[in-house]
């Protein structure tokens, strides 16, 4: 799954080490998140949301290939 | 690349402690078992509970495994950690099977069973390398 997270770190100047620090995980599971080898729980996908304060569908883009932002969610739905 | 095999936090600690005792345990035991019966000229019941008693340490082992597998936190790790399970115990019971086998049809030396559980995490730790490089 492709996620935001590389750049979401770079805005704040995080390394891979901090955002670990902060999530309570490894660096290597950092890495393999960001890189979409590792797909998240739903759980770590909450913290890293409340972590950058923003909705999990701001961070990670779906299987289609489309970031899952409100707007594309609620035109889907009609 | 050593990095991989690196205790990072404390249920890894606990889990390195744990199996640490467990393998002493089982060495301790099993020259027990050894020494009671083979020199001891221990027999009859006895015999039979001192050859079973190593196998209480692998046990625990296996407990304390559960147990990481449960306390660990990071679940990037624990999938590494049940992968590297999976890719011991396909390895071992693969093998094993081959073996058996080899030893019906060919007459291959006969392999003593009381070496399945130590190829068993010889296996896990040949597999934990494999799929920690996956996710480099």
């Amino acid at each position: 799954m492709k996620n935001r997270l590389r750049v979401l770190r770079a805005e704040r100047e995080w390394s891979q080490a901090d955002l670990a620090k902060r999530l309570e995980v490894s660096r290597q599971s950092v890495n393999a998140i960001e890189t979409g080898k590792f797909d998240p729980s739903l759980p770590l996908a909450f913290r890293l949301a409340r972590l950058f304060e923003m909705p999990i569908e701001e961070i990670f883009e779906d299987e289609d290939g489309m970031l899952l932002t409100t707007e594309n969610t609620e035109s889907r739905e009609n | 690349m050593l990095s991989m095999f690196c205790v990072s936090n404390p249920a890894q600690r606990r889990y390195v402690s744990r199996m640490f005792w467990a393998g002493g345990l089982c060495i301790a035991l099993s020259l027990g078992a050894v020494l009671g019966i083979r020199h001891g000229h221990v027999t009859g019941v006895p015999a039979y509970l001192l050859g079973v008693l190593p196998a209480a340490p692998i046990v625990l082992a296996l407990l304390v495994t559960g147990a990481y597998l449960v306390e660990e936190k990071d679940e990037f790790q624990r999938n590494l950690y049940i992968q590297a399970l999976l890719g011991g115990m396909a390895l071992t019971l693969s093998l094993t099977t081959v073996w058996g086998n080899l030893e019906d049809l060919v007459r291959v030396p006969h392999l003593d069973l009381i070496w399945v559980y130590p190829l068993f995490w010889i296996f896990v730790v040949a597999a934990y390398p494999v799929v920690w490089l996956r996710y480099r």
